[in-house]
């Protein structure tokens, strides 16, 4: 009794340094969870990396084809730079409420220059250019949609607004 | 959740009304845009009224008359007026997301969707650009 008197007294930092060594595996846990999106704690926001990673990957993908296309066909900037700026907001937003890093986009290549001959007359390049970022468009707004369905309360008012900005995208390609 | 399609429903009647001001001080194609977007509001309304009353929430009426922003007294303060009325609509529908699921949620994204359309004819006839916004309906 006497030796663990003794050793009680020195059991008070003991049990703390457990405690701290306790609090550290349990951020590690924390951290884990928050990266993965295993919604391992009830209270913790799931992030749903599942939904949002691929639109983050898409919008930028997007925004590079649009840039594409003011390349080949120069006299739709006006018309196509703002777009090409929203798909970009949109991949910003969403990596900031998710806290992921935004990715570097290395070896997209967009398919929209195919599409376009070299030889091929003004009016011709641009109905084709307009035709391919249609489709893309399209796609993206499908995805975001279906992403907006699926999503947490705390992620349903953006996702709902790329969304319809990309239908709006749709009206000016029109 | 019936508080922001109770919402949605308010501003669906406000859209109505400021549309007939707007309808007067326009001619031919963008009349005809005018009436259509009344139209595309009314059935909205209508539907929102069949589903709050089928759900026996409280359904807000239309009010008597509304204070317009400012004056509409002609084509460009009409499309101004346009404009906005689509933007309001557009927050007010995507405020509903949030607090909705599944085909309720659907039927907002959709509100949210139509409205941003409009309001991006509406800035394309007014000459504004870039006729688009990154993150239509929400809070500037």
């Amino acid at each position: 009794m006497r030796s663990t008197d003794t050793n009680q007294e020195n059991g008070t930092p003991g049990r703390s340094r457990r405690a701290v060594v306790r609090g550290a595996a349990l951020l590690a846990l924390v951290g884990a969870a928050g990266l993965t999106g295993c919604g391992l704690f009830e209270d913790e926001p799931d992030p749903a990396p599942d939904l949002i990673t691929p639109l983050i990957a898409g919008a930028l993908e997007l925004a590079a084809r649009y840039d594409a296309a003011v390349a080949i066909a120069p006299e739709l900037a006006e018309r196509l730079r703002p777009i090409a700026e929203a798909h970009r907001a949109h991949a910003a937003e969403l990596a900031r409420v998710t806290r992921t890093a935004l990715p570097t986009l290395t070896a997209v290549t967009p398919a929209a220059t195919a599409a376009v001959s070299p030889g091929s007359g003004s009016a011709q390049r641009r109905a084709a250019v307009l035709h391919g970022l249609r489709e893309a468009e399209q796609a993206g707004r499908d995805a975001a949609r279906t992403a907006c369905a699926e999503a947490p309360a705390e992620q349903a008012a953006l996702l709902g607004s790329i969304a319809a900005a990309r239908a709006t995208h749709l009206e000016i390609l029109r | 959740m019936s508080g922001e399609l109770a919402a949605a429903l308010a501003a669906e009647h406000a859209a109505i009304y400021a549309y007939g001001p707007i309808g007067a001080r326009l001619t031919g194609d963008a009349a005809k845009q005018a009436r259509e977007a009344e139209a595309a509001h009314r059935r909205r309304r209508d539907s929102l009224v069949l589903l709050l009353t089928t759900r026996g929430d409280e359904v807000p009426g239309a009010a008597a008359g509304y204070e317009l922003p400012f004056p509409v007294t002609d084509e460009a303060s009409a499309l101004r007026l346009a404009v906005q009325v689509e933007e309001r609509t557009a927050a007010v529908w995507r405020a509903a997301l949030p607090a909705t699921e599944g085909a309720e949620r659907t039927r907002a994204l959709d509100g949210l969707t139509d409205a941003a359309i409009r309001a991006t004819r509406w800035r394309r006839r007014a000459g504004i650009a870039p006729a688009t916004v990154p993150f239509p309906g929400r809070p500037a």
